[in-house]
């Protein structure tokens, strides 16, 4: 008894070791992202984000300088030794150990080099100042001097972006949980036939209904605003959440809906007294994914919000911000991490009602 | 159960709320359905009309606060900076005539545009730069023919022949005029770092030959002497097809080019592989280019000519299309940090053709006052502040040389003006299977150096089988 336990001990620790080693792996892209959005760009590109941490790097201590018309073709004799152009290029080896490598090759200048602690430390908060405040544009004017302009912050997108979310969670979460407890426990007809193109709608891809749903917007007068914003989320959104309430709601206690009903209670009663206060759990898991879903949504804004700057949703505006031909690239890394604030807010708010399970004990006595 | 009733309360808040800031910001968008006034007799100018008669109509009656509290909405590629510049140039107009031009920019105009115009949510401008696209839109027979709306003899004088033949394409029974040119940029250009240049002693190349005992002269020197990367996410090795353009017009009559961009003369001719030989005398030399033939194809475009202004430069010369300077590090001054050479030419007989490319703007709807916003945007006037704040060159005459802020940029329009032949960028007149797909694709192979010269060729031409 007692072996049996600490090898399932054991085995947990095991579990838990592989478990943390994915997180972290997982993490690191996370993680590269986050440091880089606080380095200028040059930075960027001239080094690696770990290469913040302290760690050892060939140091230039000194230099040599070859007399200006040393041919590069010929063996170079750089003091006592001789190399190829080659060799100095990719760095090599001299005999006291340290490295030597062009520092610049038209003047003939060389670096020697011995390894030591470096770590490159220069930060800068302008790619946030860039994403929260609008960018600065240079503007000439006729007479040849310059004005600026500060383009517009981000607080209109975050906004609009707000609005569309939150409907659009809900909407497609109500509907849906009502749906789940009308497949789940009432008998009408052709209840399983409803509900076999419901699991069937989940795998049509959203992207074939973009024209025709566009076409009937059209001539409602619904492409362009967030009322038909909301419409295509929820339609978008609604198989899975049905299908995802339906699993939860079905395998709730018979006796429970029976005994509300032998004291009286209706449907909606039911629905609004037991379903959803019970089903707690899974509402919040389904808004989570919903809401992510939609905040981080691209295309469905793209064809049905558009991007005029008062219904402008955030991953608009972000892939904008980085100008027609991606000049601004270093802007995202900053703005990856403003975006992701409100979902990181959610997540944390909602995640307490994951592990509160509130059917512990329901159907005593 | 008051916590159940507490949940339902902030529900409808929050629902109310968000309900309540849409309808605030959401109202005034959605107005963009052709009204029934696309009939207006305008489209009947008699032909014979004198052009003072026809430039005095929609866009006169425009600037006479005719279509004043009107919404003209408008779609294209540009954002961000040049968002500003094109708000900048249009603002004067927007005052004058009242009319609210209502700019949309997306990343993702490409892909966006044909489900707009096939879901019925057309913009009523939309700004292509890739003319072969809009002539796919065009063939439907959703584009306006812009013959119709304005006066042929005028646009004639405003713009060179060859700017009205690339707006020619096929509707949907017969040829139409299916959009007007808006901005043109100029892509023959060779950058260099002109300080750094001119205290190493270097001179510019008048020719090819020049050009490659230039940068023998650079690698001689201790440097690579170009800075080439092709890296661009999905859209890899668009600059190579650039330079084989660029060369194929200077190796080749300007027919052949032509051919060429219908598919007529395949890639796998000897003209077009004599081409992507001359660039490969380049390209493919050994020590000729910063990081060396691999790093071409991992090197991202925009980042590629920032070597050109390290001190000391680890490259000296960049050849791309004059929007280049937005990639340039900060701070530098045109035409004293940098400036340009048109690529040389290589046989005499082609002289120094220039490769252009440019946007036009198309007509989704008809309305008088989308006439009117039509008929500005074929003025210089209307890309005045623009041209003047750099990175543009306008297509129309009556754009002054005196706007170019820099001499640099009147150079180019110069350049333009006088330069043998003018044609557009072939890629972007391909069909997108070839254009915007094996071409990239197959060059990049190539340079990358995991196929020879012909299966590169033959798998570009396979493309136009698709």
């Amino acid at each position: 008894m007692r072996r049996k336990h600490s090898r399932r001990n054991g085995s947990k620790a095991l579990v838990n070791t592989i478990l943390a080693v994915i997180c972290l792996i997982w993490l690191i892209p996370t993680l590269g992202l986050f440091v880089s959005s606080f380095r200028p760009a040059s930075e960027i590109l001239g080094s690696g984000w770990w290469t913040v941490a302290p760690h050892r790097e060939n140091v230039t201590k000194d230099q040599i300088q070859l007399p200006k018309d040393t041919d590069l073709s010929q063996p170079i004799q750089v003091e006592d030794q001789t190399f190829s152009d080659e060799q100095l290029r990719s760095g090599v080896k001299a005999s006291d150990g340290s490295t030597l490598v062009w520092e610049n090759r038209r003047a003939r200048l060389i670096n020697v080099q011995e390894p030591g602690w470096v770590a490159n430390t220069t930060f800068t908060l302008d790619n946030y100042e860039g994403v929260l405040t609008g960018k600065t544009y240079k503007l000439k004017q006729p007479d040849g001097s310059e004005r600026t302009e500060k383009g517009s912050n981000m607080s209109r997108a975050f906004l609009n972006t707000v609005v569309v979310s939150i409907p659009a969670t809900v909407i497609p979460i109500l509907i849906a949980s009502f749906a789940a407890y009308a497949f789940a426990w009432l008998k009408f007809p052709l209840r399983k036939t409803l509900f076999v193109v419901v699991i069937m709608l989940l795998v049509v891809p959203l992207q074939v209904a973009l024209i025709p749903v566009s076409n009937d917007f059209a001539s409602l007068g619904l492409n362009g605003n967030f009322l038909g914003t909301w419409i295509a989320h929820a339609g978008f959104g609604l198989p899975l959440a049905t299908y995802f309430m339906y699993s939860y709601i079905s395998q709730l206690p018979k006796d429970l809906f029976e005994s509300a009903y032998m004291d009286g209670a209706t449907n909606f009663t039911i629905f609004t007294r037991l379903i959803l206060p019970l089903a707690v759990p899974s509402i919040a898991s389904i808004s989570i994914f919903q809401f992510l879903w939609v905040w981080n949504d691209y295309l469905v804004s793209l064809i049905f919000l558009g991007g005029q700057e008062d219904v402008q949703v955030l991953s608009m505006r972000i892939a904008n911000m980085v100008g027609s031909r991606g000049d601004a690239w270093h802007l995202l890394t900053a703005a990856a991490f403003v975006s992701m604030l409100m979902p990181l807010a959610v997540f944390f708010g909602l995640q307490r009602y994951f592990v509160r399970g509130l059917l512990g004990g329901s159907v005593k006595g | 159960m008051i916590k159940t009733k507490a949940w339902t309360t902030s529900l409808v808040a929050v629902l109310s709320l968000s309900m309540l800031l849409s309808a605030c910001g959401g109202n005034n968008n959605n107005n963009t359905e052709p009204s029934p006034a696309g009939t207006t007799p305008a489209g009947t100018e008699s032909p014979s009309a004198s052009p003072s008669e026809a430039t005095g109509g929609a866009l006169a009656d425009a600037l006479a606060g005719k279509f004043k509290g009107t919404k003209v909405t408008m779609f294209g590629p540009f954002v961000d900076a040049d968002q500003v510049q094109f708000e900048e140039a249009i603002k004067d107009f927007e005052q004058k005539s009242g009319i609210d031009i209502a700019y949309e920019g997306s990343k993702e105009f490409e892909a966006t545009i044909n489900v707009r115009v096939n879901g019925g949510n057309a913009p009523d401008i939309a700004d292509f730069p890739q003319p072969g696209l809009l002539a796919n839109i065009a063939k439907s027979g959703k584009v306006i023919d812009i013959s119709t709306i304005l006066d042929q003899a005028t646009l004639k004088k405003k713009y060179n022949q060859s700017w009205l033949d690339m707006a020619t394409m096929d509707g949907s029974n017969g040829k139409i005029m299916a959009g007007i040119w808006a901005r043109s940029s100029v892509k023959s250009l060779v950058w260099y770092n002109k300080k750094e240049f001119e205290a190493a002693g270097y001179t510019v190349p008048k020719t090819w030959d020049e050009l490659l005992a230039l940068t023998d002269q650079i690698v001689k020197d201790g440097d690579p002497a170009w800075a080439i990367g092709i890296e661009s996410g999905a859209a890899t090795g668009w600059p190579a097809t650039d330079w084989v353009e660029d060369i194929m017009l200077r190796t080749t009559s300007p027919e052949n080019y032509d051919k060429w961009v219908k598919g007529e003369l395949p890639f796998t001719d000897p003209i077009v592989k004599n081409a992507v030989q001359k660039m490969s005398e380049i390209w493919l030399k050994e020590g000729a280019v910063y990081g060396g033939q691999k790093s071409i194809v991992s090197t991202a475009f925009g980042d590629s000519p920032k070597v050109l202004f390290d001190n000391p430069p680890k490259a000296w010369l960049h050849r791309q299309a004059s929007f280049i300077t937005s990639f340039f590090p900060e701070g530098l001054k045109t035409g004293e940090d940098y400036d340009w050479f048109p690529l040389p030419s290589i046989d005499p007989q082609y002289g120094t053709p220039a490769l252009v490319a440019g946007d036009i703007y198309a007509m989704f709807n008809d309305r008088p006052e989308v006439r009117a916003v039509m008929e500005f945007f074929t003025t210089g006037e209307s890309i005045k502040t623009w041209i003047q704040s750099g990175g543009v060159i306008a297509p129309m005459n009556d754009a002054d040389p005196s706007w170019y802020s820099t001499d640099v940029e009147r150079r180019m329009a110069e350049f333009v003006q006088n330069a043998t032949a003018i044609r557009f960028d072939g890629s972007d007149l391909m069909p997108g299977a070839v254009g915007a797909g094996t071409f990239w694709k197959g060059m990049t192979d190539y340079v990358s150096g995991t196929v020879n010269l012909d299966k590169a060729m033959e798998e570009i031409q396979a493309g136009w089988q698709k």
